[in-house]
C-alpha cells in the first residue's frame, strides 16, 4: 500500500446566507496516497469544490466556515495550525490549480515572476538567477516551447491551454506532496483537456505527488484516477477504486452518471441513441428532503428513502467499495 | 415567507428586500420622503408660507424664541431653511430628470445604432465633457441669465454624460443578445426593442444615476449662488451659505449652520441611498 | 502596432474634438450670450457708443470668422487682450499658473497619497466595523459644500485661531507658504472622500479575483497579495483617474482661490465672470478644453503602458 499523506475526517463546511446557514459539505471522509489520484465526482454544488478549497483553508470566510471534522496531512490537523505556518504549506506541500486559467494568474505580472514568486517565497535558499533557471525549467517540464522567450511574457499573451500548463507549472515549482485540481480541464477544448490531462499523469509519475482531481465529468475520472468518490449534496454517496466503481456501481446516482456519460456505441449505431440523463433537479440545499438526498431523481426510491428511518448511511459493500444507499444495485 | 413565492422574484424585487432589510438604508430611504414631503407642504404654502416676514431684532442669536436664530432683516432661520428645502428638492428633481432624459436617449442611440450616429454623439459627448464642467455651468447660467431656470438648465444640461457612457455601454452589451435577437425575430421595431427590451434591462443603471446626481445637483446649487449665478427671491441653502462668507467674521454662524445642517442630512442620505441601490441593483457587484 | 504610431493615431483623433470644444465655446460666447456690451458700458449706453465698442470688440466681425479666431487662438495660444484690463492673456496665463500650482500640486500628491494609503487600508479590513466607519466619514465629508469648508477654514483657523493667513499671496519660495497652507488643506479634504471610494471600489473588485485566490493558494500572505498583486492591478484604474486631474492642478480651484485672494487662474477667471471679460473666460475654457483633451490622450497611452492586457489595435 502507498503511503497515505493526507486524511480528510468528518468534514463539515457551513455557509451562512441571507436565507440562513447551508451545509455545503457533510461530514466527508476520504484519503490521499502518494502518487495516486483522488478523484471527487459530483454536479455543481455538491460540495467537491469546498472541499477542496477547505483544505487549503481558502474558504472565504465570511460566509463559509468549516465547522466540523479534521485535515490530517501527515498526521497534522492543518485546521488547528496558525494560519501563518499553514502559509508555508499553500503552495509548497499542498499546491493547487483551478479551472479558470484565463483568471487565475494575475494578469500584471509576467508568467516568469509568478512562478518565481512561489520559490521565493518556499526555497528561500535559491538566488535570483535559480529562481529564474528554475521558472523556465519548470515551463520547459509542462511542455511550454521555448520556455526562456514565454518565461517574460505576460499571461494574455498565451492560450487557456498554456495558461494551464503554466498554472501546473507554479503549482509544481516546490514539488509539493499533493496537488489539488479543481477542474483544471473544464475551460478548454477537448483536445487541449486530454493533453493537461496526459501531461498531469506524467508529473505525477516522475514527481510522485497525490492528486485530488475536482471534476464533473467522470470521463476525466476514468482516464486519470486511481480512486473515486461521488459526491451529492455535500456527502459521499459512492467510494471505490475506479475499476470497480465503473464495472459495478453500487448506487443509482453513480450508474446514472455513467450511463450519461456518450460513448461510441450510443453515438454510431443507426438511430440516433438518446442519451439517459438523470430526471429531477439537485434538491436545493437549503430544502433537504427527510431520507436519502437523492431520493426525488431515483428510479428505485421506497418509502424507505423517504425518511422513516432517517438518511442512508455510507457503508462498506463487498471489498473496498462504500454506498449510502437503503437498496444498493446488485 | 413562502418559498415558492422567493424563487419567483425579480430582481427587482430582490433589490428591494435587500434594500429594506438593511436599517441604515431604511433611515435613508425616511429622509428623503420626508424632505419630500416638506418641500411639497412648503411649494403648496400649507407650510412656512410667511418666511419672509420679519419676526424679530437683525440676527438674533439661536434661543427659545428664535429656534435657529434670525437673518439680517430679523427673518428666521428656521422658516427660511425649510423654505429652501423646496428649492433644494426642485433643484435634484429638475436636473436629475433632465439628465436621464438626456442621458438615456442619447446613450441608447449611440449605443444601439453604432456607426454614422454613434461616432457623431461619442464626438458630441467627448466634446462637452472636454470643456471643464464649472466653465459650462458659468457659461449656460451666463446665457440663460439668473436665477432658477438657470440653475434647472445648467445643472441637467452638463451632467448628462456619465449617463451617457454608462447607458452607450451597456446598450452596445445587450443589443447582441439572445434575447434581443429573439425580439427581431418575432419582428420588433427599433424602438420596440430599445424600449421594452433592452431599456428596462440597464434601467438599474438609471436610477443609481438618478439618486446620485440629485444629491450632486443639491450641492452645486452652493457653488451657482456663490457665483452669483443662483435663485433669487427665495430662500436657498446656497444663498444662505453664500451670505454667511460676510457673517461669519462677526460671529454669526446660525444660518450657515441650519444650512450646511439642513444639506447635510440629505445629500448624505441620498449617497448613503446611491451607494445601497448599486449594491442591490448591479449584479456585477452582488455577492460582496 | 508600436507605441508611437499609437500616439501619433490617438492624437489624430484630437483635432475634431479640438475643434467641437472651439466650436462649443464660440456658440456660447458668440453666438448666443448676452451683449457683452451692454454689461460693459451700462444701460444707458447710447447707440453709437455701442456699435463703435463692438467694432473695437470684433463683434462686427462675420461670425464664422470668429469661430476661426477661436480655432486660432486654441492653436497659437494668443488670446489677445483682456477686455478689463487690457493686459494680454497669454501673459496672465503665465503669471497665474504659477500661483495655481503653489496649491495644488502639494495637495495633489498629499491626497493622492493619503487616499491610496487609506483605501488599501479599508480594503484590507473590508466588512468590518473600520471600513464601514471610513467610508461613512468620506460620504458625510462629500455631503458638506465645498463653500461651508472654505468659509469654516477661513474663519476658525485663519481669523479666530491665526494659525494662516486669511487671504493674500505673495510670490516666491519661500514666501507663499504661509498663504497655501490653509488652501492645502481644505482642497485635501475636499479630495479624499471621492477618491477614498474610488480607490477602494477598484480594489475590492480586484481583491474578488480569481488571481487573488491563486495568490493565496500559493502560500502568500494577505499584506503580499494586497500590496503586491492588488495594487498593482488597481493602480492601472487608479493612475488613469488621477492623470485626469493634472490639467486643473494649473488651472487651480475657482473657489479656493478666489477666496483665499490666490492670484492663480482659478482666480482670474472668476473675475473675468464677473466682469463679463469674454476673452479671458474663453481662454480659459479653450485651455482647460485642449488640456483635458491632451490629458485624453496620454492617459490611454499610459494604459497602454501600464496594463499589459491592454492591446494596440
Amino acid at each position: 500500500m502507498a503511503e497515505k499523506i493526507l486524511e480528510v475526517k468528518d468534514l463539515v463546511v457551513e455557509f451562512k446566507t441571507d436565507r440562513g446557514k447551508i451545509t455545503a459539505v457533510n461530514g466527508v471522509n476520504f484519503e490521499v496516497y502518494k502518487g495516486k489520484t483522488l478523484g471527487i465526482v459530483g454536479e455543481s454544488g455538491s460540495g467537491k469544490s469546498v472541499t477542496a478549497l477547505s483544505i487549503m483553508r481558502l474558504i472565504p470566510n465570511p460566509p463559509g466556515r468549516v465547522t466540523g471534522g479534521e485535515i490530517l496531512y501527515r498526521g497534522q490537523n492543518v485546521l488547528d495550525i496558525p494560519l501563518d505556518d499553514m502559509r508555508t504549506i499553500r503552495g509548497n506541500k499542498i499546491a493547487m490549480i483551478f479551472q479558470e486559467p484565463m483568471t487565475s494568474l494575475n494578469p500584471v505580472f509576467t508568467v516568469g515572476n509568478q512562478i518565481e514568486e512561489v520559490l521565493e517565497l518556499h526555497q528561500k535558499n535559491l538566488s535570483k538567477q535559480e529562481r529564474t533557471d528554475k521558472a523556465i525549467e519548470m515551463l520547459r517540464l509542462v511542455g511550454i516551447p521555448s520556455p526562456e522567450k514565454r518565461v517574460q511574457e505576460y499571461p494574455h499573451q498565451l492560450s487557456g491551454g498554456m495558461r494551464q500548463r503554466v498554472m501546473i507549472a507554479m503549482s509544481l515549482a516546490c514539488e509539493p506532496d499533493i496537488l489539488i485540481a479543481d477542474e483544471p480541464t473544464t475551460a478548454l477544448d477537448v483536445t487541449i483537456q486530454a493533453q493537461i490531462l496526459e501531461l498531469m499523469k506524467k508529473l505525477q509519475d516522475e514527481m510522485g505527488m497525490g492528486i485530488i482531481m475536482i471534476t464533473h465529468d467522470l470521463g476525466v475520472v476514468a482516464e486519470t484516477c486511481d480512486d473515486v468518490a461521488v459526491m451529492y449534496c455535500g456527502q459521499i454517496v459512492e467510494q471505490a477504486d475506479v475499476k470497480t466503481l465503473f464495472g459495478h456501481p453500487r448506487h443509482p446516482y453513480t450508474k446514472g452518471l455513467i450511463e450519461s456519460i456518450p460513448s461510441f456505441d450510443s453515438t454510431t449505431g443507426g438511430e440516433k441513441g438518446r442519451l439517459p440523463t438523470i430526471e429531477g433537479m439537485v434538491p436545493s440545499l437549503f430544502e433537504l428532503p427527510q431520507g436519502c438526498n437523492f431520493q426525488n431523481r431515483c428510479a428505485f426510491a421506497t418509502e424507505k428513502c423517504k425518511g422513516p428511518h432517517g438518511e442512508p448511511k455510507l457503508e462498506a459493500i463487498g471489498s473496498g467499495q462504500m454506498v449510502r444507499c437503503f437498496h444498493p444495485l446488485s | 415567507m413562502a418559498s415558492n413565492q422567493q424563487t419567483s422574484k425579480s430582481l427587482w424585487g430582490h433589490a428591494w428586500d435587500s434594500l429594506v432589510s438593511d436599517k441604515l438604508t431604511v433611515v435613508c430611504m425616511s429622509i428623503v420622503f420626508f424632505y419630500a414631503l416638506v418641500a411639497l407642504l412648503s411649494a403648496t404654502g400649507l407650510i412656512v408660507s410667511d418666511w419672509s416676514k420679519e419676526v424679530g431684532p437683525s440676527y438674533a442669536p439661536p434661543s427659545s424664541e428664535y429656534l435657529f436664530g434670525l437673518d439680517i432683516f430679523g427673518r428666521s432661520v428656521f422658516a427660511k431653511t425649510v423654505k429652501a428645502t423646496e428649492i433644494a428638492m426642485s433643484v435634484g428633481l429638475v436636473t436629475g430628470i433632465l439628465t436621464v432624459i438626456i442621458g438615456v436617449t442619447l446613450g441608447s442611440i449611440s449605443g444601439y445604432y453604432g456607426g454614422k450616429i454613434d461616432e457623431f454623439l461619442v464626438w458630441f459627448y467627448t466634446t462637452v465633457s472636454s470643456v471643464p464642467y464649472i466653465m459650462l455651468l458659468i457659461s449656460i447660467a451666463f446665457i440663460v441669465g439668473k436665477g432658477i431656470l438657470a440653475v434647472y438648465l445648467s445643472l441637467g444640461l452638463t451632467s448628462w454624460t456619465g449617463l451617457f457612457r454608462l447607458i452607450r455601454g451597456e446598450f452596445i452589451r445587450h443589443k447582441d443578445r439572445e434575447y434581443v435577437q429573439a425580439a427581431t425575430a418575432i419582428g420588433g421595431g427599433d424602438f420596440r426593442k430599445i424600449f421594452k427590451h433592452i431599456l428596462p434591462n440597464v434601467f438599474h443603471i438609471v436610477i443609481i444615476n438618478f439618486s446620485l446626481q440629485f444629491q450632486f445637483a443639491i450641492k452645486s446649487e452652493v457653488i451657482l449662488s456663490y457665483l452669483g449665478l443662483g435663485v433669487q427671491g427665495v430662500p436657498s441653502w446656497g444663498t444662505m451659505i453664500n451670505d454667511a462668507k460676510l457673517e461669519l467674521a462677526r460671529g454669526n454662524w446660525w444660518q450657515l449652520a441650519a444650512a450646511t445642517a439642513a444639506m447635510l442630512v440629505v445629500v448624505l442620505a441620498f449617497n448613503i441611498l446611491g451607494d445601497a441601490l448599486r449594491d442591490a441593483l448591479d449584479p456585477k457587484l452582488k455577492g460582496k | 502596432m508600436s507605441l508611437s504610431a499609437y500616439v501619433i493615431r490617438r492624437l489624430f483623433y484630437v483635432i475634431p474634438v479640438i475643434l467641437g470644444v472651439c466650436f462649443l465655446i464660440f456658440i456660447i460666447f458668440n453666438v448666443v450670450s448676452p451683449d457683452p456690451t451692454i454689461s460693459m458700458l451700462g444701460k444707458h449706453a447710447t447707440k453709437a457708443q455701442v456699435l463703435e465698442l463692438r467694432e473695437a470688440l470684433g463683434l462686427n466681425r462675420p461670425l464664422y470668422m470668429q469661430y476661426v479666431d477661436t480655432v486660432k487662438s486654441a492653436l497659437t495660444f494668443d488670446f489677445g487682450r483682456s477686455w478689463s484690463t487690457k493686459q494680454e492673456i497669454s501673459e496672465m496665463i503665465k503669471q497665474g499658473a504659477i500661483p495655481s500650482i503653489t496649491v495644488t500640486f502639494p495637495a495633489f500628491f498629499l491626497s493622492f497619497i493619503i487616499s491610496v494609503a487609506l483605501s488599501l487600508f479599508v480594503a484590507f479590513y473590508r466588512g468590518g466595523m473600520l471600513d464601514k466607519s471610513i467610508v461613512f466619514v468620506c460620504v458625510a465629508l462629500m455631503s458638506i459644500s465645498s463653500l461651508v469648508y472654505i468659509l469654516v477654514g477661513q474663519w476658525f483657523f485663519a481669523f479666530k485661531l491665526g494659525l494662516f493667513e486669511i487671504s493674500g499671496y505673495e510670490e516666491g519660495f519661500p514666501y507663499f507658504i504661509p498663504y497655501v497652507m490653509l488652501p492645502i488643506v481644505i482642497t485635501v479634504i475636499l479630495g479624499v472622500g471621492p477618491d477614498v471610494r474610488f480607490y477602494r471600489t477598484v480594489m475590492l473588485d480586484e481583491i474578488y479575483q480569481d488571481y487573488v485566490r491563486t495568490a493565496r493558494s500559493k502560500g502568500l500572505g494577505e499584506k503580499t497579495i494586497m500590496f503586491k498583486h492588488v495594487l498593482k492591478n488597481a493602480m492601472v484604474s487608479i493612475i488613469t483617474y488621477v492623470v485626469l486631474r493634472i490639467p486643473f492642478l494649473i488651472l487651480g480651484s475657482l473657489l479656493i482661490e478666489s477666496f483665499f485672494g490666490i492670484p492663480g487662474l482659478g482666480g482670474i477667471t472668476l473675475k473675468a465672470v464677473n466682469s463679463s471679460d469674454f476673452p479671458v473666460i474663453k481662454a480659459m475654457a479653450v485651455l482647460s478644453g485642449i488640456a483635458t483633451i491632451i490629458f485624453n490622450v496620454i492617459t490611454d497611452v499610459l494604459y497602454v503602458v501600464v496594463d499589459p492586457r491592454v492591446k494596440l489595435e
